[in-house]
Formats: structure tokens, C-alpha cells, sequence
């Protein structure tokens, strides 16, 4: 029943790492992140650290989860106009106009509440990435909240 | 700005595949049941009187409310005794013994109601079921359940 318990516990984490990112493709996105988790677990030498090595192995199902779906519309290099920011019922619209990248950049930042450089080197990514990539998306929202 | 940050859901058969993926020698079968999930649900969560109808081998269970949680007594056709640990919820059974897992999940789909089954016989001391027959087993329990509907 171990498994079961752990499986109650991560759930709740996992699904909320998993939704913003791969959006529709979230039941996907979190299935596969608690297979990868329960198939690595053996490997997780620090139990400690199981939620944190649990947030970075969701974040990158639902990143390959979502890219693999190609649902979401792009525009990162032309921004919404105010007038689709207007339109926007919810946090869910606008994180569809975001790559699931920068969809994993906000969520890291707003939900989960790393910096920059906890956020750059849970995505293997530079720094100056992900604040690239954070500046487009808070605009986009900043513009939104503000309309 | 309105709404909340969205968050994924998982359904028990999407539950039930992840355990499962987490022990070796599991497979989970499923199926499409052509029949409303409230009835389906009758019959499969009712451990005492719909389990036995479908899963291999178990002639009559009983169920008991312990200060630790559910705990299911089954026997079987060649009067083995097994005493099982229960998780049940909607959509969801997780039982555990000694030597044996079940483990059944369902969620309404269009057409009727998505139903998997995984479980066998445990490995000792092992997040493990003995690889042997163990899908066949899966799959012709659901075999059974969905004849009761057909």
C-alpha cells in the first residue's frame, strides 16, 4: 500500500506542475511524469529531495508532452495585441498563446516560486533564457491584469 | 483577469497505470464496457457481492471496517484464505495481500465506461507480480464483467 500513499501524495504536485504547462494535455503530461517518478524512485538516493527531483521530472514530461501534441499556438516573437489580451477569459487562454516552455518558466515563477536561477537550471537552460523568456511571458500577463 | 491556474486531473485509470508500471512483471488490460459507469461501478465496487463475479478465483469476500482501514477476507474455490488491505474510492479498487494484488479502475468514457484491471501474484518482499499469464488473467476478468452487461 506504500506505493498507493506515495501515489496520494505526489498526485496533488504533480498535477499542479503538469496543467499549466501541457494545458489539454495535461492528464497525458501527468501520467507520464508519475510513471517516470515511480520508475526512478530507486534511483533517488536523498528522500529529501524527492519533491524537488519529482517537480523537475513533471516539468519536463509536460514540456515533451505538450511540444509532442502541438496544440498551442505560437507567437512568442509577435506578442498578443491588447485587444486578444482583452478577450482573454483566463489564466488558461493565455498560457495557450505560450510555448510550453515559457508556459514552464511562469509556472516555475508564480506557482512553484523559484528564481531565475533555480527555474534556469531546473530547464538545463541559461539563465538569460529564462529570463528572456519570463520577460515575454509577464508582459503578456502584466498586460492582461492591467486591462 | 479571472480564473486559476489549471491543474491537471488523473483519473483512476490513469492512476492505475502508473502503479502499475511501478511493479514488475504487471499489465494492465482494459476495455470499453458498453454500460453507464454507475452500473458498472455496482457490480465491480461491491467487493462482497460483484468482485466475485468477474475476478478469478474469489469465492466469497467479506469486508471489514478496521481502526486501520477497509480489509477484505476472500476465499477461494480451493479454500485459500487471503486477507487483503483495501483502497476503495469511486472508480477505484487497490487491494493488496500477502501473495496477491487486484487492482481495477474505471472512469466514464463516450460509449460506456473505460475499465482496467491489473494485479497477480505478489513476489515476496518485492514490488513484483510473477510474470506468468498475467494479462490473459486481466483480460478475462474483464471478459467476464462485461458479459454481465452485454
Amino acid at each position: 500500500m506504500a506505493m498507493n500513499e506515495l501515489l496520494d501524495l505526489l498526485t496533488p504536485y504533480v498535477t499542479r506542475i503538469c496543467g499549466p504547462i501541457a494545458l489539454a494535455d495535461g492528464p497525458d503530461a501527468a501520467q507520464e511524469a508519475l510513471i517516470a517518478i515511480f520508475k526512478g524512485l530507486r534511483g533517488l538516493r536523498e528522500p529529501a529531495a524527492l519533491y524537488g527531483w519529482a517537480r523537475a521530472i513533471a516539468v519536463r514530461e509536460a514540456v515533451r508532452v505538450a511540444r509532442r501534441s502541438r496544440h498551442t499556438v505560437e507567437f512568442e516573437d509577435d506578442l498578443p495585441s491588447s485587444a486578444d489580451l482583452e478577450q482573454a477569459a483566463d489564466i488558461r487562454d493565455l498560457l495557450a498563446r505560450l510555448s510550453p516552455e515559457h508556459r514552464a518558466v511562469l509556472m516555475l515563477r508564480d506557482v512553484e516560486g523559484l528564481d531565475e536561477r533555480a527555474a534556469a537550471e531546473l530547464l538545463e537552460v541559461p539563465v538569460g533564457t529564462v529570463k528572456s523568456r519570463l520577460f515575454r511571458a509577464r508582459e503578456n500577463f502584466r498586460k492582461a491584469w492591467s486591462s | 483577469m479571472s480564473g486559476s491556474w489549471p491543474v491537471a486531473e488523473l483519473d483512476p485509470v490513469r492512476r492505475l497505470h502508473v502503479l502499475a508500471s511501478a511493479i514488475s512483471g504487471a499489465a494492465v488490460a482494459s476495455r470499453v464496457i458498453p454500460a453507464p459507469f454507475e452500473q458498472v461501478w455496482e457490480v465491480a465496487g461491491d467487493l462482497e457481492r460483484g468482485l466475485g463475479t468477474f475476478e478469478p478465483d474469489m469465492r466469497s469476500v467479506r469486508v471489514e471496517q478496521t481502526a486501520s482501514g477497509l480489509v477484505a477476507h476472500a476465499r477461494s474455490r480451493y479454500g485459500f484464505r487471503a486477507r487483503f488491505e483495501v483502497d476503495l474510492r469511486p472508480g477505484w479498487v487497490w487491494m493488496q495481500s500477502r501473495f496477491l494484488l487486484i487492482g481495477l479502475a474505471a472512469v466514464p468514457v463516450a460509449g460506456g465506461t473505460l475499465f482496467a484491471a491489473t494485479g497477480g501474484v505478489r513476489v515476496p518482499g518485492r514490488a513484483g507480480l510473477v510474470p506468468l499469464l498475467v494479462r490473459r488473467a486481466n483480460e478475462r476478468a474483464l471478459e467476464r464483467l462485461a458479459a454481465r452487461f452485454s
